[in-house]
């Protein structure tokens, strides 16, 4: 694993994480992001091609924390090299909260960056569709957030519609609508009644 | 009609009896079951736990089709609104069991996405406690909704249900009566006076004849 | 809706929401398919329907706070989700646990492995309409059950592995009950594999169907089974190995098309090669402690802190205020029944944890859902969910 983290450093400003005492880890600036993990995945000699996970992580709280406030793990594993594993962390601010996506290497960054946009509000640009996946579509806040407090509950009134996530991934697969049904229109008073509002 | 259940008696009486045995013994039930509370659902359908044995022979998947809404597992505000219409397409006579401790209030999980007990949402008739409840306590819930729906009234839960209709129809048959009555008592007098007319032409003519 | 297809064509296309209500979908994946006639062209899916807040909830308790709501991630293999957690936070401890626990805590996660295996063939075929494999599966889930009702109390969610140790030894005649298990075990595999190797209904309707090539399973993030169904060898109890699996003598399970036939077959050979495992760890189970002696990590007995006053300061602290794990952040992965299982642990040096995220297997294997049944049928998209074994538990959290 050195050896990775000491290419890694030795490129795109990278640099060894402290806080990770019992796996390796590298500190990437944001705008690297993008190209480090391009050369993770296709380099030769590193060759990781799952990425396992993206966790998202608010400092608020943290004690004795200087810098930006929210930080991404992106979790990376080699399934060619057994026990091959290396973390890659983004600092992310308040001020600034965008992160370039890595949707066009890894398949599964799509809903990864999906729940990390969900929980923290981080926004990853040039995500094909950045939606809330765990939360019901009319959740106001973050509430992975230190400072979203836990027991604060919001209601639905009614599901998802979905039909234009559905026309545009018709659209994706080279279809082009003609023309809509005409029983789909914009939610309308009475589907709500038989539902719940508070 | 609506009389005869108020004052019940040995028809309705066994009539109700009639309706409760055969309610009770063949409860369908809904399995709505998101959770950890399911996979104990299951085992109560299978093998050692039989859920045939009290008439549950298979379950329904829709709620056409089924008696009990057995909401097993924990409720999310994004699965509320389908919970809700799920209640509602199911036809009468319906009861909802709550299994488990997170339909019942939310379980330990008491934070921003779960609905704190599905009795803000749906009426429930039996709770059932437990992470995840045993079979036997769910075999207790059921004898429990029995004994429930034993104490239920058909021809008296059928009065209520047609008790406003059968007073409009009342009020209906007095007007109608009324209306009879007030047309008959116009045509006999049509008739009275078509009577006399007549009467007085016959005099006039006999007193014609006589010179 | 009307479209044009990539030809030029005009085909009338139809909105169809696969709901949330759905046997097959057990309540918590919503796909809205666009049909033409019965084949999907394109579909959306939905998840989150079971979130039940598990990040947010660690957070406000201590660190042995976490383990009941482990529990509940993949809640058909219970304890071991609790073991993989447990064995995170030893590691940041660096600890070594006694030889005994390691040994109970491979048995007690291959029969977990083989309870989530059946759960996940008996609803298959369920799903797919056939009702007596789903009884034949669960008679050796009976069995085991009462084990653990022996053994911990529970018996489903039985919150078993502590962090330095066992909630507590296991009980006389364990042993005996384990072979029987096993036996039962056999049995009801056998009965599965003659109602559906040579099933006309089952091989029409589940091979070939759902194919996905192991690059665009390895990068949608699929582990465990349904990676290994497609022909890649990963399995992280030879990889990576933990509590001496590598010296159990057992194979890892591949399969070669990656169609959902072969995902159900993985995990019915999978069962196998547990119960063999399971028979080889029995044999070397011998007398010995069960929890690690430091009462910072391990809370010290009931017994003792009646009586030794050092014990009931520990026992005490730690239930009050938690046990400190080191501060720094860790991931560590276990394979647990679904796949990879992952935690991202941020501890700040207190006792409570300050961030646990959870790496589910199932959030890789459904985000694939929509790109493995466009093109299929109505049907035969049910006949690939089942296949990935998504439990909302671990899918939501």
């Amino acid at each position: 694993m050195e050896s990775v983290i000491d290419i890694l450093e030795s490129k795109f400003g990278a640099k060894r994480d402290e806080k990770a005492k019992w796996d390796a880890c590298v500190v990437v600036p944001k705008e690297y992001l993008h190209n480090a993990v391009e050369f993770l995945k296709n380099d030769p000699s590193m060759q990781f091609d799952m990425l396992l996970d993206l966790a998202g992580i608010d400092y608020l709280t943290y004690p004795n924390h200087e810098g930006p406030r929210f930080a991404i793990s992106y979790a990376f594993k080699c399934t060619k090299k057994p026990g091959s594993r290396v973390r890659l962390k983004v600092l992310v601010s308040e001020a600034d909260l965008k992160v370039p996506t890595i949707t066009d290497l890894y398949a599964s960054a799509n809903w990864l960056e999906r729940e990390v946009y969900d929980q923290y509000g981080l926004v990853f640009t040039g995500h094909p569709d950045l939606r809330r996946i765990l939360n019901h579509v009319e959740f106001v806040g973050h509430p992975l957030r230190k400072d979203y407090p836990a027991q604060k509950r919001q209601w639905l009134s009614t599901t998802d519609f979905l039909i234009p996530e559905l026309e545009k991934r018709l659209e994706d697969k080279g279809y082009r609508i003609v023309q809509r049904s005409k029983e789909i229109m914009p939610v309308e008073e009475e589907y709500l009644e038989g539902s719940i509002r508070e | 009609m609506s009389n005869e259940a108020e004052k019940p008696n040995f028809i309705t009486t066994s009539l109700d009896f009639l309706v409760n045995w055969g309610r009770t013994n063949s409860l369908w039930p809904f399995p709505y079951g998101t959770a950890c509370c399911a996979i104990e659902f299951m085992s109560t359908e299978v093998g050692r736990y039989d859920l045939s044995r009290i008439g549950s022979e298979y379950v329904r998947f829709t709620p056409r089709q089924s008696d009990v809404l057995l909401v097993a597992g924990t409720i999310s505000y994004k699965q509320a609104p389908i919970l809700k219409r799920m209640y509602e397409q199911m036809a009468e006579p319906r009861w909802v069991i709550a299994m488990g401790a997170c339909a019942s209030s939310g379980g330990f999980y008491d934070c921003y996405c779960t609905v704190p007990g599905i009795d803000h949402i749906i009426p429930v008739d039996v709770y059932i406690g437990g992470c995840p409840s045993r079979p036997e306590a769910f075999f207790e819930a059921m004898f429990d909704l029995q004994k429930k729906i034993k104490d239920e009234s058909y021809m008296k839960q059928r009065a209520e249900r047609v008790k406003d209709q059968l007073e409009m129809i009342k009020a209906k048959t007095e007007q109608a009566k009324a209306e009879a009555r007030e047309f008959a008592r116009e045509k006999t007098a049509e008739l009275k006076e078509f009577v006399a007319e007549k009467e007085q032409e016959l005099v006039k003519k006999a007193q014609f004849w006589k010179e | 809706m009307i479209v044009l297809d990539p030809n030029g064509e005009k085909v009338n296309l139809m909105a169809l929401n696969v709901g949330p209500t759905h046997p097959a979908t057990h309540h918590c994946v919503r796909l809205l398919a666009a049909l033409d006639g019965e084949t999907i062209v394109a579909g959306v899916h939905e998840i989150g329907f079971m979130h039940r807040g598990f990040e947010k909830m660690v957070e406000r308790g201590t660190w042995q706070q976490v383990i009941p709501y482990t529990d509940r991630l993949n809640y058909c293999s219970a304890m071991m989700n609790n073991i993989a957690f447990c064995r995170a936070v030893e590691n940041m401890y660096g600890i070594e646990i006694p030889e005994r626990t390691k040994v109970l805590r491979v048995i007690v996660n291959e029969l977990s492995r083989i309870n989530d295996h059946f759960i996940c063939v008996a609803a298959a075929f369920q799903d797919l309409g056939g009702t007596t494999p789903f009884m034949y599966a669960f008679n050796p889930r009976e069995e085991i059950m009462l084990i653990w009702e022996k053994l911990t109390g529970a018996r489903l969610t039985n919150s078993f592995a502590r962090i330095g140790g066992l909630y507590r030894d296991s009980y006389d005649g364990f042993e005996d009950d384990v072979l029987a298990a096993c036996k039962s075990v056999e049995k009801a595999l056998k009965d599965l594999h003659a109602c559906l190797d040579r099933n006309r209904i089952f091989l029409d309707r589940t091979v070939g169907v759902g194919k996905i090539s192991a690059e665009r399973a390895i990068s949608y993030g699929w582990t465990g089974p349904c990676l290994r169904a497609t022909g890649v060898e990963s399995d992280l109890r030879k990889d990576e190995p933990y509590y001496d699996y590598e010296t159990y003598d057992w194979e890892v399970v591949v399969g070669t098309q990656g169609d959902a036939n072969d995902r159900l077959q993985v995990r019915l050979a999978e069962i196998e090669e547990s119960v063999k495992i399971v028979r080889q760890a029995l044999k070397r189970l011998a007398p010995g402690p069960v929890d690690i002696v430091d009462p910072r990590i391990r809370v010290p007995a009931h017994k003792l802190a009646y009586q030794d006053m050092e014990a009931l300061i520990g026992r005490f602290k730690s239930v009050y205020e938690g046990i400190r794990v080191p501060e720094g952040e860790y991931y560590c992965a276990s394979e647990c029944a679904n796949g990879e299982l992952g935690f991202t642990i941020v501890s700040d040096g207190s006792g409570h944890p300050y961030r646990i995220k959870v790496r589910s297997p199932s959030f890789a294997h459904v985000s694939a859902f929509n790109e493995l049944v466009e093109g299929l049928t109505l049907a035969d998209s049910m006949a690939t969910l089942p296949g990935l074994n998504m439990i909302a538990g671990e899918l939501d959290r």
